[in-house]
């Protein structure tokens, strides 16, 4: 049953998540055609400089792809489930309703995560052919805000979305946009070394509150 | 007595101060198929929340086997197929995805029953439920519930959107599917012809109250229409167990539960001049506008 749910949730994103995951790909081969061609004209001394002495972040390009992914996502699953209330079709399947919400909820995180881990990967494989581990791990501390970034404008769009009444969603949008900020205070390299585990706890904490939403839509509330 | 499988006990409803109904009490006895008619914004749709957990009462509670509709068990859920205002149902997906994906949620899954009525369709088991005309979602979303198998139906305005040929086809599957398998079935609708050819009981509410509940065959041998030309019509607004006369140039019609000479005798103890009453039987649906009215 719960593979059934999860294969309704596939048939919901696919084309979206595939279509995300090749936007990155595209950043990302985008970026490295440019550093690519960064170390031709100015050569790799210059670099070198620029990113130790000079602290700049050369994957800056990325910065708001995994909050659009993540807000995407977000729609490409719940706008189906609100309008019209379809929603109720999925609660009358004969499973507890905290099952049927967090089995989307996690599947769309799963989803979420796999696209930014190929992501990671594929910015890591490049990196480590060029740069020495303590620039790599800075990368890491640069970027990994950012994808949380993502997983939190998931966790909130999913909520603003499950949420009946819109006096709510407006509340809930704010709450949003305030948490965003925390992942986007600094572009430093590594500013968020010693933070971002607490960053990371956002998304986690805001992710159940969409059944709560649902449970008020259960109850009837509406504007 | 049959058991019952839908019992509304005292149910009460408000939207801010409007009222809906107040202590609405109805019971489903198990294989009859109950229908419940009324005007749009009588409180249809709020029932059918109600009894599915979808709202919660002012006050009031519904059971469903004997369970609380507002948390009812993955088991009682099992049992009950929801045909949701619309013919809503899971539009990204095609007749063939959608028909793998519920068969995963219920054992007695009959696959053959849905596949019967797909073949009425003619359209590629690869088209998407967006694509499908009012008509076609329509069946699609009955030979779900069909295939569930479940032991009570609950079909919210079954014939909205349908042009006349789909609403027959849905009906006439729907009442011999109830009949042959002894199923439950409550049911709304607008269009109050089609009640008529498939629905054991009704229950006919108008704003904020019940006005009739009953077998459809009672209903129909006991609530007629009188037409007589009458000199003081004003007179019959007075008068109780009449319902919505109405007179136009002299010659009045009206409604009543009451036999031809009890409403004559009714007539000649209210001072009510009259010629000669005509009676006439009724349809469901001219028996429905007589109980609650043309406006």
């Amino acid at each position: 049953m719960t593979s059934a749910l999860l294969f309704k949730e596939w048939k919901k994103t696919k084309w979206f998540a595939i279509g995300a995951f090749a936007v990155g790909l595209a950043l990302l081969t985008y970026i490295f055609l440019k550093l690519g061609r960064s170390f031709r004209m100015v050569g790799l001394e210059h670099l070198w400089d620029v990113i130790v002495n000079r602290d700049q972040f050369l994957f800056r390009d990325v910065k708001y792809f995994p909050l659009a992914t993540g807000f995407c996502l977000a729609l490409a699953q719940f706008v189906p489930e609100m309008i019209q209330k379809r929603i109720k079709l999925s609660l009358h399947l004969p499973l507890s309703n905290r099952k049927i919400v967090f089995s989307m909820l996690g599947f769309g995180l799963l989803a979420l995560l796999s696209i930014f881990v190929l992501h990671l990967i594929v910015i890591l494989t490049f990196s480590v052919f060029y740069f020495p581990m303590e620039i790599i791990e800075s990368m890491v501390y640069t970027l990994l805000p950012w994808y949380v970034a993502g997983l939190t404008a998931y966790a909130f769009t999913s909520w603003i979305c499950l949420e009946p009444t819109w006096k709510r969603r407006i509340f809930n949008a704010l709450l949003m946009f305030a948490s965003l900020q925390l992942c986007f205070l600094s572009d430093f390299p590594a500013a968020y070394s010693l933070v971002v585990s607490v960053v990371l706890l956002i998304p986690l904490y805001v992710l159940p509150f969409g059944y709560f939403s649902v449970q008020r839509f259960k109850v009837g509330i509406q504007d | 007595m049959q058991q019952a499988i839908v019992e509304c006990k005292n149910l009460t409803h408000y939207y801010g101060k409007r009222c809906i109904y107040e202590n609405l009490n109805f019971e489903i006895p198990q294989g009859r198929i109950l229908g419940l008619l009324g005007k749009n914004g009588t409180g249809k749709t709020t029932t059918i929340n109600i009894l599915n957990g979808y709202l919660k009462p002012r006050s009031g509670e519904c059971l469903m086997f004997g369970e609380s509709s507002a948390n009812l068990s993955s088991e009682t859920k099992r049992k009950v197929g929801l045909l949701i205002e619309g013919h809503i149902q899971y539009s990204f997906m095609n007749i063939s995805e959608i028909e793998k994906f519920y068969s995963a949620f219920y054992p007695k899954w009959r696959k053959d029953a849905y596949y019967e009525l797909m073949k009425l369709l003619k359209i590629d088991p690869k088209q998407k439920i967006s694509r499908m005309s009012c008509g076609q979602r329509s069946q699609v979303a009955l030979g779900l519930i069909l295939a569930q198998d479940p032991e009570l139906l609950i079909l919210d305005d079954f014939s909205m959107g349908l042009d006349p040929g789909y609403r027959m086809l849905f009906v006439d599957y729907l009442s011999e599917y109830a009949k042959a398998e002894n199923k439950t079935v409550f049911v709304t609708s607008h269009i109050i012809q089609d009640m008529e050819r498939l629905i054991d009981d009704c229950l006919i509410m108008d704003y904020g109250r019940i006005v009739m509940q009953k077998p459809v065959t009672d209903l129909l041998e006991s609530f007629k229409r009188f037409k007589f030309n009458c000199e003081n019509p004003e007179a019959i607004n007075e008068i109780s167990d009449i319902y919505n006369p109405v007179t136009i140039k002299g010659n009045t019609e009206v409604y009543s539960l009451l036999a031809k000479e009890d409403l004559e005798s009714l007539m000649r103890k209210n001072n009510v001049m009259t010629n000669e009453i005509q009676e006439e039987s009724l349809s469901l649906e001219e028996a429905f506008i007589g109980l609650t009215g043309k406006y």
